[in-house]
């Protein structure tokens, strides 16, 4: 996004400002610097003669509407205006003015809205604020089980970060079955973690018996591993020479600590990322096609308000695409559980309605849109996605 | 970039992709190009803030400045002693140069207003895509923040922006201004309100706000309360007459209140009486004050929500196999998704069953015999392990993986 004109306007602002407020000061000082100038006068004729105190606040009536402060400072002032006025008017320019355009007027539960973002403060290991929030808006304090589950994992991560492997590996330890169910090898990346850390420590025979009594049992799957690390202890004291150095990148510290946390929050069943932040970024995705919709339908905010689909494809990115959609080439529409998606004999897909109109309810065969093959609608199979 | 670890995957190996790296990457600083063009209150706020900074210092100075005229114009309009006049001018020299002091004060605290409104911008800036993650984090607390503020948990505002550092960007003394207000409508107190809107007496006509209008009649409803009749009509005729061009109808009603105090049967009038009108004032108020200031109406999270909920909501997130990485697994969501419409898509987009994955051609959907698809990547994995037989996850059936075909799907 080109924010060079913001920029600029914005400068104009602050340039203006700046001359406004110096003239300001030059102005009230001619104004101080004047009325001294009559000060001493009647205070240096006050020990002669009685001097005409009139006459000398005549003077300075008149200097001052020489100098006409006021008149002075309007002309910075309006300058200053300009620029004020223009600032706000790039802004509507460059950016979207009105965000709440596309917003449909329901009221959300705030319970709700609250009890979400107090999971959210907790799960992302923000327990202050958390705690802070649950006692400002008065909420029943059914997320401390959320918080008492994060707590300990936050505090395994707080140790990881200090190099404490220790609360990491007896979590691991304590959930080594249903990890492995789960497919992930964490508790073994783990141990290679210590093992070289042992390693770099210098001993080498206690980096020895350490793979003997902890990273030997795996050896029946993870053998190339085991050896590598086997090779590793030759080079003990000069392991940054060897051809292993990459395994004292300090990167594996954040990449096992990444799947610490997946392996984590998915033996909570949580979901990996928090899922206020996934909506709200999905929301920045999804709210600019709605706005330019909005734009264009400007006489259809009612039907806005009762529409059961959104008016307009919102594409989101694949991180946030969690579940299949179909949608039929030729009719356009989204497959349901009346309508499913019909595989045809050549391979390519179409929905049931569409199978059934081009085949005049399987009356007669039809050609493929996308082949030149004939298709008999009854050899057409449903897929189940 | 997102690309290479999709949270929804199992696995942490990077997935190929059907677009070229490049045209991955300029379709995602389109993306947020069109997402930073949502961040209009980000820049507004503080500049408006600014701006108002700006003319009340300015006002203060022409004020000063007149009455210093006003006085010198005077005396030279009178006979004046010799002391009366040293002791005149010296005061007059004091004035100014308090008022010197004043405006070096004010530029102090527009220079820190105007390096506010420099910071945005750059936060704007910073955005890129090497960035991205800890950018959207920041933004999220932003919209917390703002949400806090908005929902008057000023203490969770400030704690959470002091926390994460980014009390710039943030609005916390905008809101506080707001505060003062409000705190004192929940007290039955108006003067501070009125106070505001004598301060920002020509931005509320330009919007014809009714703004003052409802905080002076609520005063004048509580003298009736208070059987003060005869306080009641002085004020009526000095506070609510001005308004009596615009306001007729209102007007008129509100003058009959007088008469129907004693009848507590009148619903029209009685709604006058109803302490939940002051909770009503505190909503004008925040509305009034969002407006001013160039904000919308409702907290940016409720905003972004909605948007989110709706681009989300499909019809299988209400199925129980619904994954857990979709937020519309959740019961919370799932309420607060109820009243939205579903979301629209014009292209298929499948997601293997088994690994999560998005499948597109380098990955293309294999049907078994039962009809069930999932990934080539999945199924090919399943028949390394298993000596060439597949099992569908879903319905237990065992075939061969010669036995799959492939489904072109656009």
């Amino acid at each position: 996004m080109d924010l060079n004109p913001i920029k600029d306007a914005f400068d104009r602002v602050a340039k203006k400002q700046k001359m406004s407020s110096s003239k300001t000061q030059e102005v009230v000082a001619q104004m101080i610097r004047e009325i001294e100038k009559s000060l001493e006068i009647i205070k240096a004729e006050h020990c002669g003669s009685e001097v005409d105190c009139k006459s000398v606040f005549g003077e300075l009536k008149k200097k001052l509407q020489e100098i006409a402060p006021l008149s002075q400072l309007e002309g910075t002032q309006k300058e200053l205006n300009i620029a004020l006025s223009k600032y706000p008017k790039q802004l509507e320019k460059s950016f979207n003015p009105d965000i709440s355009k596309a917003y449909r007027n329901i009221d959300f539960d705030a319970h709700t809205v609250n009890q979400i973002i107090a999971g959210h403060f907790y799960r992302q290991g923000l327990f202050d604020v958390g705690d802070c929030f649950i006692n400002e808006a008065n909420e029943p304090d059914s997320t401390a089980a959320m918080k008492s589950l994060f707590s300990e994992m936050y505090l395994i991560l707080e140790a990881m970060k200090n190099r404490n492997l220790e609360p990491a590996l007896n979590w691991a330890t304590a959930n080594s079955i249903k990890l492995k169910e789960k497919g992930s090898d964490l508790l073994l990346k783990l141990h290679c973690l210590q093992f070289v850390e042992i390693l770099q420590g210098g001993s080498r025979s206690k980096a020895l018996s350490y793979v003997r009594t902890h990273i030997s049992p795996f050896g029946a799957n993870h053998f190339s591993e085991i050896q590598k690390l086997m090779a590793c202890l030759l080079w003990s004291g000069k392991l940054h020479q060897s051809p292993y150095s990459d395994l004292l990148s300090p990167t594996n510290w954040n990449v096992v600590a990444e799947e610490l946390t997946r392996q984590f929050c998915n033996l909570l069943g949580q979901s990996f990322d928090s899922p206020l932040s996934v909506t709200i970024a999905a929301g920045f995705q999804g709210l600019p096609p709605l706005l330019k919709f909005m734009t264009v339908m400007a006489g259809k905010k009612q039907e806005w308000q009762s529409m059961k689909q959104l008016p307009v494809p919102v594409e989101l990115d694949r991180e946030f695409q969690f579940h299949s959609i179909f949608v039929c080439p030729v009719s356009k529409e989204q497959s349901t559980d009346e309508n499913p998606p019909m595989l045809m004999q050549c391979g390519h897909v179409l929905c049931k309605q569409s199978i059934n109109k081009m085949s005049k309810n399987g009356s007669k065969t039809f050609k493929c849109p996308y082949c030149p093959s004939d298709i008999d609608s009854t050899q057409c199979r449903q897929l189940h996605l | 970039m997102e690309m290479d670890s999709l949270p929804n995957g199992n696995s942490t190996i990077p997935t190929s992709t059907t677009t070229p790296p490049s045209t991955a990457l300029s379709s995602k600083l389109t993306q947020l190009t069109e997402s930073l063009k949502l961040e209009h209150q980000f820049l507004r706020v503080p500049f408006e803030h600014y701006k108002k900074t700006i003319r009340t210092n300015h006002r203060a100075v022409e004020k000063e400045i007149s009455s210093v005229i006003s006085i010198v114009n005077e005396a030279a309009d009178s006979d004046i002693s010799n002391d009366d006049a040293v002791q005149h001018l010296t005061s007059l020299v004091s004035r100014l140069q308090g008022l010197k002091r004043k405006l070096e004060e004010g530029s102090r605290a527009e220079n820190l207003q105007a390096q506010r409104c420099r910071a945005r911008i750059d936060h704007l800036e910073s955005a890129g895509a090497e960035n991205l993650s800890e950018w959207n984090n920041t933004r999220m607390k932003r919209i917390l923040v703002d949400y806090m503020l908005r929902m008057s948990y000023y203490d969770t505002g400030l704690k959470l922006a002091e926390s994460s550092n980014m009390l710039d960007l943030v609005d916390i003394d905008v809101f506080l201004e707001a505060k003062r207000v409000i705190d004192a409508l929940q007290k039955r107190e108006v003067a501070p309100a009125l106070a505001w809107c004598a301060d920002n007496k020509s931005r509320l006509k330009k919007s014809k706000s009714k703004f003052e209008f409802q905080l002076r009649l609520q005063e004048y409803v509580e003298l009736v309360r208070a059987e003060d009749h005869l306080r009641a009509i002085t004020y009526a005729r000095k506070y609510l007459a001005p308004w009596a061009a615009t306001h007729m109808k209102e007007m008129q009603r509100v003058f009959a209140i007088v008469a129907f105090k004693g009848n507590p049967e009148c619903a029209v009038y009685k709604i006058f009486f109803e302490p939940k009108q002051w909770d009503y004032l505190v909503e004008q108020f925040k509305q009034e004050f969002c407006r001013l200031y160039g904000m919308p109406l409702e907290p940016l999270l409720n905003i972004f929500l909605q948007a989110g909920l709706s681009s989300l909501k499909t019809p299988h997130c209400y199925e129980d196999d619904c994954t857990k990485e979709d937020p519309l697994s959740q019961e919370s969501f799932r309420k607060l998704a109820l009243p939205l419409p579903y979301s629209k898509q014009h292209h298929s987009k499948l997601v293997c069953y088994i690994t999560k994955e998005l499948m597109d051609t380098e990955n293309p959907p294999q049907v078994l015999p039962n009809g069930y698809v999932y990934s080539t990547k999945a199924l090919e994995e399943m028949a390394k392990r298993n000596g060439g037989k597949i099992t569908c996850p879903r319905t237990g059936l065992v075939c061969n993986y010669l036995d799959l075909v492939k489904a072109y799907i656009s």
